[in-house]
């Protein structure tokens, strides 16, 4: 392994151009993913036909970098706005945000920084060492069941996070997965709820939804606080967390890497499921789970760690087997195709040097999130300082361009502005947004999953129970799921 | 009626009117698949189905505890937002503006194109936000409009709408036209 890592590190490190590519990898995703209003999303969609003109390593390695450093960049946004840069930076804006209201925002992005590098490098390490064992135990064990109940694990677990009370939280993860369903049935390909627009054929997409709910609303709700002069503008604060406090929530690191891990090794769930079940862990295992939601610093280490950690793992399936985990791993998928190339097994004995150099760079830009992370920490926590009457238009036009440019299509923008009314909305009545776009995101997954999975077992609940992981997964959402009724029965009988 | 509000009647309704025309949508697509025997209907009904049953708890919810917060939750704002004083219709006024402002300018995008109407909606937002200077007004829609063609035009070239009305296209073929002319230079 140590000399495959050595190769591609000459590999990477050899040629002036890829450094050039990997250095613009690092800061673009960064950038882009701590600009308020656009993503690592829409740096991809914009550089997808570029990448026809590189080295298919090059290509690849460019997508891998952008993931890995816009993955971490999104926290920023999450933490200093409220508006996270990705549905896996979302459960960092539940403490992340308060504690930039607290005036403690250095120290939540110091945190980001540090816990994004190690969930990262550490993934990236278990990535290069296990690749090939860890793909063939996926391949034996994790099929359309145990991916089925994954979701309706993670679904559960992000139900009971976010909503004013469990039934708005289940509410909105039901309205996400009701938005999931518009477009082609993914069994038969009807259409469903088209509404006669030929263009929602397509399913309602990711990105402008994302935007909607999360960047747009927020734009929305502080301009109805500056409106009816409630506006408080947040405090900057630049303390760093000290090391005694990192080294005090090892075990939540640890806990977050292996759940970060095991949901990114997982076809088609990616890091957005390995935040909120980090969160959703760190929330279960505390002794003060009432201090979550109101700026503990857990609560930003165990997403930001979870969502790092599944980058390197999810690029597992897509390179052992070929399925991507989320949306930005399917642009690698395209990458791929354009050079003629197909991930999955053959790639490791087809073009080794592409992994390795693949691997280094992940590695590389893990690293690199540590020291340039923690000197673009402290010139982008100027940008609070700018008056937001003037941010909100950069912002909105920013999401607009996102919005627009990963189909070209104006009804995505009207989608995101559509979303953007329903999330403040919803927001205002204490509903979860995260707790939406996890449904969205994962409705469509859960549903071809489902189905795959009945008909492997032929219909019979009895064989479909009978798989371990399956029905552990399984009892483990049913569980949460119970607790919540027992949760919200037993606080209206107190009051009662 | 224990501690219901109008607002939570309003809300039940609103809920309960999503999953009823959802479901009645549902007969506009009730196909089978040979090969699946749920069809393409089972997965939307039992969600409509779950979601009628949560609306029930949350009436139920409200019932008891009004509009209060449930113990323990996480991720959540301490305050209730939906208590917020719209007494003056100014500020309501304001308030729709901002909602709907951006839903224009997307409806206007195809007609209009980016390059012409992002000026005039940077302009629109600041204004809303409260600013009255006109020459920061200016300054800033300038500023944000040339960070709009310096990353996305020049840098990324980045296929923006261009609008298919004239004057309109016309400007946006003018700002191409110039884009083409810059990057020749290089």
């Amino acid at each position: 392994m140590l000399e495959n890592f050595l190769a591609g590190t000459g590999a990477l490190f050899g040629d002036p151009f890829t450094i050039a590519i990997f250095v613009f990898g690092v800061v673009g995703g960064m950038l882009f993913g701590a600009i308020p209003g656009v993503s690592m999303l829409t740096l991809a969609a914009i550089l997808l036909p570029f990448t026809a003109d590189l080295e298919p390593a090059q290509g690849v390695m460019l997508f891998a970098v952008i993931y890995c450093t816009g993955t971490y960049g999104g926290a920023i946004t999450a933490i200093l706005f409220n508006i996270p840069g990705a549905p896996e930076n979302a459960p960092t804006a539940f403490d992340g945000y308060p504690m930039t209201r607290k005036g403690q925002s250095g120290k939540a992005v110091g945190a980001a920084v540090l816990c994004s590098a190690i969930g990262g490098v550490a993934s990236a390490l278990v990535m290069m060492a296990a690749t090939e064992p860890l793909a063939n135990w996926a391949i034996r064990n994790i099929g359309p069941p145990e991916i089925f109940a994954l979701v309706f694990f993670g679904l559960a677990v992000a139900s009971s996070v976010g909503g004013r009370t469990i039934w708005k939280g289940w509410m909105s993860v039901l309205l996400g997965l009701l938005i999931a369903t518009i477009g082609q049935d993914p069994v038969g390909g009807i259409n469903r709820y088209n509404f006669g627009f030929t263009d929602l054929a397509a399913g309602i997409a990711f990105v402008p939804a994302i935007l909607g709910f999360f960047a747009v609303s927020e734009i929305f709700v502080q301009a109805e606080k500056k409106a009816t002069g409630q506006f408080d503008a947040p405090k900057v604060g630049m303390s760093f967390p000290t090391v005694l406090e990192l080294w005090m929530h090892k075990f939540a690191v640890l806990r977050s890497i292996l759940v970060g891990f095991f949901c990114g090794i997982l076809p088609g769930i990616g890091a957005t499921l390995a935040a909120f079940m980090g969160y959703g862990e760190a929330v279960r295992w505390s002794k003060n789970k009432e201090e979550f939601g109101k700026g503990k610093l857990e609560g930003v280490i165990s997403s930001e760690t979870a969502n790092n950690a599944a980058t390197g793992a999810a690029m597992i399936p897509l390179l052992a087997l070929g399925l991507p985990g989320g949306a930005l791993t399917a642009m690698m998928v395209a990458v791929f195709q354009m050079h003629d190339l197909e991930p999955g097994p053959l790639v490791f004995y087809n073009s080794p040097d592409l992994i390795w150099i693949v691997f280094a760079a992940m590695f590389y830009a893990n690293l690199s999130i540590l020291f340039i992370g923690l000197i673009e920490t402290k010139t982008i926590l100027y940008l609070l300082k700018i008056p937001f009457q003037f941010l909100a238009p950069l912002i909105l036009l920013l999401a607009t361009i996102g919005a627009y440019i990963s189909r070209g299509l104006v009804l995505d923008v009207m989608v995101m502005f559509g979303a953007g009314i329903l999330g403040f909305l919803l927001r205002r009545t204490g509903y979860s947004i995260p707790g939406i776009v996890l449904g969205l995101i994962l409705g469509k997954i859960g549903e071809q999953n489902f189905a795959q999975g009945m008909q492997m077992v032929h219909y019979d609940l009895g064989t479909y129970f009978s798989r371990p992981i399956c029905s552990i997964l399984i009892a483990a959402g049913a569980l949460t799921l119970a607790a919540g009724v027992y949760r919200a029965f037993a606080s209206s009988s107190h009051k009662a | 009626m224990g501690q219901l509000g109008k607002s939570h009647m309003i809300e039940t309704v609103v809920w309960s009117l999503i999953a009823v025309i959802f479901f009645g949508y549902t007969f506009e697509f009730n196909q089978p698949i040979e090969i699946y025997k749920f069809g393409a209907t089972g997965w939307p009904r039992v969600i409509i189905l779950l979601l009628m049953l949560v609306t029930l708890g949350n009436l139920y919810h409200h019932f008891k505890n009004g509009s209060a917060v449930q113990k323990g939750r996480v991720g959540i704002a301490e305050t209730d937002d939906s208590q917020t004083d719209y007494g003056n219709p100014a500020t309501l006024a304001k308030i729709i503006a901002i909602l709907f402002t951006p839903f224009l300018f997307a409806w206007l995008l195809k007609p209009v194109g980016m390059y012409s109407g992002a000026p005039f909606f940077i302009a629109a937002v600041i204004w809303l936000f409260g600013e009255r200077r006109w020459q920061w007004i200016l300054a800033i829609t300038l500023l944000i409009y040339a960070i709009l063609l310096g990353l996305f035009v020049v840098t990324l070239n980045a296929p923006l709408p261009q609008g298919n009305v004239s004057p309109f296209y016309d400007f946006s073929g003018f700002i191409l036209k110039m884009n083409t002319q810059l990057q020749q230079l290089w």
